[in-house]
Formats: structure tokens, sequence, C-alpha cells
């Protein structure tokens, strides 16, 4: 799938999301849930302002000192006998992945639910391979690739699009007969891929964090899936982002508590593991460990304004709180990272060409910010990203660049701008509404511009706008006559 | 598979961040405050085990406190409840010391163990074909009702993953306030070079998932359910 999920542009996706209503309630209905009960945990906790200061202070560090707490985690994971590959690209982490599997003759992999092996399109590159069967063993994800690899829409609830008949219907393909209860279903998961997980040779997990100092690996996890992943197979390939780093031991264990709250509001996950390559007289865990570190793009936010979105967690809050995330649900972004965090990471990966209507899917109303355990001023970072595209890419274009200079012309010369101010009330005749005034139109001179043509159209598509008001009611008349009136006022006293 | 590309990568890294590499010898990691540590540190024992014991429920856990000299009847009637066929127990030195060694002996059919001289296969198996696995734990953290254990040759990872039904045995002087406690002895013990693992485990409940439509279904890939057994006079 990769990091973009989608060609079409983003008008249409918005346009396409719109209409899945049981997608819009879902996410309503998720949203709400998800307020509540990450509310009360972080109530329970109490203190959660320190609690943040505190995970914000243990991201930030890492990634100050990022190739100083790489360099020691890859000394601590080959220590422990494991292998370490830094792969710049996502076709250097694929290429790495197909190879071990061809060397190792590697015929059934399992995989836990991993984002960075989606961004990197993993799972299509290895069933490349002749006679390869790969299985996705987190629920969610193994529903998404049974319905011929839909899109996930959520970062921590992927299928949170999908009605319990519709995931029915993907089962009973696989031989499925019983009705849509979620247990039954999920009972069926399990015993599917309870076959996968003992045949599988080799294991394929993401990582919440890496151990600095002791080279450990620690998965966050509700099913078990990735515990069973990492204790299974001989072979075991963990891919992570670079910045997935934690000093120790310690600051894991903040972090696990405050993602298990973020995430889905429980005080720990059923299953935090802190895992590394087989040590001697243990029967099961991976005999051979392979750790691929990723940048991918990642690099990009470094030593900018948006280094700190490298801090995320991935616990999906800021999409459980986000309007416009609610109304066009995941698949509106076209991009695998969605929401508001998506909408400033995105860009950052890939480039302003791909994903730079992102920065404005965006009422900066700020509870992205808000809700941040770590503390990333997301709305901030749209806003810059904003303001770096009009920088940089806008102002290069000759159209804007003609504008800008017109409306330059036309404010700079008194003439045509009192030219403009006398007609402004009259051109904009063929454009206006005459409803009565209410609420939606108070400011009503004689009628609102409903239907505005050229750039102005994708403003008058969703609300009206103003009328200038004729040249002897405008505000520089207005003003005039009121100094007027204040002058005879203050000579009659 | 030789790792010849990681200077170059973390040189980039440096320079893309302004940074000079080998900075964080002079700079280490102190947190600003002590929160992990001191919240609930407060706590009674006997208020640690009524939290424990609330918030394991909270997770559907079963939760049960007995003294050592009625654990075998209670294990009898677990076994007898779920219809147990086939018990794995950990060759761990625990088992003896909470006085299960004669009730094991006595077990029809008799448990399997998992085999610290067994191979991968063959314990993988034993934990697939268990129906119940009565695992030695580390500690019980109060504060989510999470138990942790460290993987060891008597008690690997599947062990607590494969079979249908889990037993936690955890004495009532391991509960502790939070998993920040039980993550400093590990910590510690690393280090010290006491514990040799390469897995440590913390579990709260039975698996589960919230996959479809956000309903909560318990047991998922993990154990189908958990009970956790405290040892009042250990």
């Amino acid at each position: 799938m990769g990091l973009e999920t989608s060609k079409d542009p983003f008008l249409t996706r918005v346009k396409q999301s719109e209409k899945d209503t049981f997608m819009q309630k879902s996410v309503a209905k998720a949203q709400d849930a998800q307020w509540d009960k990450r509310e009360a945990a972080r109530k329970e906790l109490g203190h959660w302002q320190d609690w943040r200061n505190l995970g914000e202070q243990i991201r930030q560090h890492v990634i100050k000192y990022l190739p100083d707490y790489l360099e020691e985690f890859a000394d601590n994971v080959e220590k422990r006998g494991g292998h370490v590959y830094f792969a710049k690209k996502d076709t250097d982490a694929v290429n790495y992945i197909t190879n071990l599997a061809k060397e190792k003759h590697v015929q059934r992999v399992v995989k836990s639910k991993s984002m960075v092996t989606t961004e990197i399109d993993l799972d299509k590159a290895l069933l490349k391979i002749p006679g390869m069967n790969l299985m996705e063993t987190d629920l969610a994800e193994f529903i998404l690739q049974e319905d011929d690899w839909d899109e996930p829409t959520h970062i921590v609830f992927p299928t949170l699009h999908k009605n319990r008949d519709q995931i029915r219907e993907v089962f009973q393909k696989l031989g499925y007969e019983g009705d849509n209860d979620p247990t039954h279903m999920a009972r069926f998961a399990r015993e599917y891929l309870r076959r996968d997980f003992l045949q599988a040779d080799m294991g394929i997990t993401g990582c919440n964090f890496a151990i600095a100092d002791s080279g450990l690996i620690n998965l966050v996890t509700n099913e078990g899936n990735a515990d069973l992943t990492m204790a299974i197979p001989k072979t075991q390939v963990v891919v992570m982002g670079m910045e997935r780093l934690v000093p120790s031991l310690k600051e894991a264990e903040v972090l696990d508590n405050m993602l298990s709250r973020s995430a889905v509001g429980q005080k720990l996950t059923s299953y935090c593991s802190f895992s590394g390559e087989q040590v001697a007289g243990e029967s099961d865990g991976p005999e051979d460990l392979h750790v691929v570190i990723l940048d991918n793009g990642r690099s990009n936010a470094l030593g900018t304004p948006f280094e700190s979105v490298l801090q995320c967690i991935r616990c999906g809050a800021c999409l459980n709180v986000c309007p416009i995330y609610r109304h066009i649900g995941g698949h509106g972004y076209g991009s695998i990272y969605p929401g508001p965090i998506g909408a400033v990471l995105s860009p950052v990966l890939d480039g302003y060409e791909k994903f730079g209507d992102l920065p404005f899917a965006s009422s900066l109303c700020g509870a992205c910010t808000e809700t941040c355990p770590v503390k990333i001023p997301l709305h901030r970072l749209l806003i810059k990203h904003r303001e770096v595209m009009m920088d940089k890419l806008k102002t290069d274009k000759a159209f804007n660049k003609a504008i800008m200079k017109g409306i330059g012309m036309g404010t700079g010369d008194p003439a045509l701008f009192q030219m403009a101010m006398e007609f402004d009330h009259s051109a904009t005749l063929p454009f206006v509404s005459k409803k009565p005034t209410s609420v939606e139109n108070l400011y009503n001179h004689e009628g609102h511009i409903t239907h505005a043509p050229s750039m102005a159209k994708g403003w008058t598509d969703v609300r009206d706008a103003p009328r200038p008001p004729k040249h002897t009611e405008n505000f520089r008349r207005w003003y005039k006559d009121h100094e007027a009136q204040k002058g005879e006022t203050t000579d009659g006293e | 598979m030789a790792n010849d590309n990681r200077e170059d990568f973390l040189n980039f890294i440096a320079e893309k961040s302004g940074r000079p590499r080998h900075q964080l010898a002079d700079h280490p990691f102190t947190p600003i405050n002590d929160l992990p540590e001191t919240t609930l540190a407060d706590k009674t024992p006997a208020e640690l085990f009524t939290l424990a014991q609330e918030n394991s429920e909270a997770e559907h856990v079963t939760f049960k406190a007995v003294a050592s000299a009625d654990l075998p009847g209670l294990l009898d009637g677990i076994i007898a409840e779920k219809k147990v066929q086939s018990l794995l127990l950990p060759t761990d030195s625990r088992i003896a010391a909470y006085g299960l060694t004669d009730w094991a002996a006595e077990q029809t059919p008799a448990p399997v163990y998992w085999n610290p001289q067994g191979t991968r296969d063959e314990n993988i198996q034993r934990a697939q074909d268990a129906d119940l696995a009565v695992g030695c734990v580390d500690f019980l953290c109060a504060e989510a009702g999470t138990i942790t254990v460290a993987t060891t040759p008597g008690q690997g990872r599947s062990f607590h993953f494969l079979p249908t039904h889990y037993v936690a045995l955890v004495p009532q002087s391991r509960i502790v306030p939070r998993s920040r406690q039980a993550m400093d002895w590990y910590d510690a013990e690393i280090k010290a070079g006491r514990l040799h693992t390469s897995n440590i485990n913390f579990i709260t409940g039975p698996s589960n998932s919230g996959d479809i439509e956000m309903v909560l279904v318990v047991g998922v890939h993990g154990p189908i359910d958990m009970t956790y057994v405290v040892l009042t006079d250990q």
C-alpha cells in the first residue's frame, strides 16, 4: 500500500468519505467513547500535565541525541546476538527483508500490526516470493488483508469503517459459518490464525519503543498476537522508525502507561512486552533477530520547525478529538497516517506534492495539541506547513505572482482603489441571493453572495460570503460621517 | 547481511539535525519529576491488596487469595470447573516452594512440564496442547492488575500465550504499587547480571480486542480467561 493510499485528489476523497455514513457514525461513536475512557484513565492517574511534561522530556531528549541513542541501541542488539540494518529508504528496508526471507528459504510469515511495514509496502513485496504465505495476525489487519487489502482508517482501530455484517462476509470466504456476533467471529479468527503461528518460520513486528541501554524491543498490544509472533518463529524481523527509542526500560514503562491511557483508555494494555534474541537455555523466541531501522523521510524533520513531530508515540488520541477526522474518516486523508498527526507527518515524509492538501484539513481548533500525551504542538505545525508551502511553493507560481501583483497595484493606487470601492457592490450583483436577512446572512447589503466565481468558489461552496455594501454605506463613508457628526456635537458643547 | 551503512546513516542524521554526535555521555537523561516512583507509593500492603483485586477484576480476571496449604484444593476446583484434560506446569523452584510438588505428582492425567532440556518444537507443542497453564509470576502491580514474568529456561514465552486458560501464582509479598516498581527490579537484575532473559511480559488480564465495531471481545490470540491466585502466606 505504501504511505499514499489513494491517487484521487483530496476533494474527491473527501466527497467519497462524506457519502460513507456508516463510517461517519462509527467514527463519531468511537471518538465519544474514547473521550470518556481516555479522560477517565488520565484523571485516575492524576497530575496528567506533569506526566505530559515527563513524556515530552523523554521524547525530546531522545530526538536531540538520536544518533547516540541509535548507536547505543544497535550495539546492544548486536551484543545479544541480533543484527541491525539501517535503511535510508523504504526500498532499502524491503530489499533487506525480502533478501533475508529468500536466503533463509522462508515460506510462512506471520506479522503483527505495524504501521511502518504498511508504510514501506512490505507485505506485497514478500508475497512476490514464489510459494510465500503471509498472514497479518492482528484481528483488524487480518480482516483488511482478507478483504483484498482494504485501507486502514485509524492508527489504533484500522477497521472502524466496517460493520459486523461486512466482516462476516469476509470471514465466510474463509469458511466461517457462524453469525455476526463479534465474539464468535473473533474465536474463528483465533482458530484460523493459530495454525499459521505454529507453522511460521519468520515473524515480523513493528516496535513501540526500542530500549537503547538493553537492546530490547517493547511492544504494546491487547490481542497477544505480537507475543506469539515473537515466540514461535525461529526468525524475527523488527521494523522500526528511527525515532522510536527510549533510554532505558524505565522510560519505556512511563511511555507505555501514557500510550495505553491515551490510545484506548486502559491503564495498561493486556500485553506490554520487552523482547530480544533468545538467550542460552531458552527454547522459544527468535534464534535469529533482525532489526531494521528506517529513515524514509523522517530525517526531513530534523533541524527544522517540524522536529517535534518525531516525538509521536502513535497513540491516535489526536485523531480521536479531531472534528475533521470525525467528518471525513481516515480514508479522506489519503495517507496511512491520517488525522492531525498524519496531516503533519505525511508531508514531512513524502513532500507537499503528494500531501500538501493535508495541512489545510484542519479547523485549527487545537484539540489535537491539547490531548497529545507528549505535547507535540500539532495545530501550530499545521500552520507552519501552510507558511512553508506559501513561501516555497505558491509564490514561485506565475499565476499567484500575477494575482498578488494585481492586488498590489489596485491597493497601491488611490484612484484604482477608489474605483473598486465605488463598484464592488454592483459588480457582485450576478452572484447574489436576496434571501431575507437572518442569522446566516446577518451582514446583508441587499443580498449575500452564494455562488462566487473562480478562486472564491471554494468558499461559497460551503458557506455564504457577505456582499460589499454600497459605496454610500461603506465603512469609509460611515467613518467620515461619524467624525463630522462628532465634531458638530463637540462644537455644540 | 552486513550492516555496512551504519556510520553513514548516523552521520547523515547528525548533520541534518545540526548537532554533533557523541554528546550523550555528558548529557544523560535525568527525569524532571518522580511521578513514576511516587504515584501510589504511600499505600499500605493491605491497601495495595485491595487495589490489586479491584483493578484485576476490572480487567476480567478471576482473583483468588489463599494460603499455600489451600492452594491444591483451589487448583483442583479450577481444573474441574474448566474441564481441564491437559495441564502445563513450569519447571520452576517456586512450584515446590508453594507446596505443589505432591499435588502435581497426584494429578491424573499427569501434568506436562515446560522442559528446559526440551526442544523448541516439543515445548511449543506442549503449550499448544494445554487446556490450562499454571504459571509462577514475579510481581502483581496493583494499579492496573498487571502480572509480570521474565522468560526462563523452565517457563518459556509460549507458556503464557498458547494455553486456553491461564492461572498465575503470585506471593502477596510481591504485590507492588505500579509497573514502575516491577520494572526497576528487572532493570537492576539485568544490569547486575543476576537475570539472564530475552523477554519480560507485563500481562493485564486475558487477551482482548475491540476491532469489530468497538465491541470488547475477551480472548483473542492469548488465553481466553485468566485467574490470579495470591498466596497470602508467601
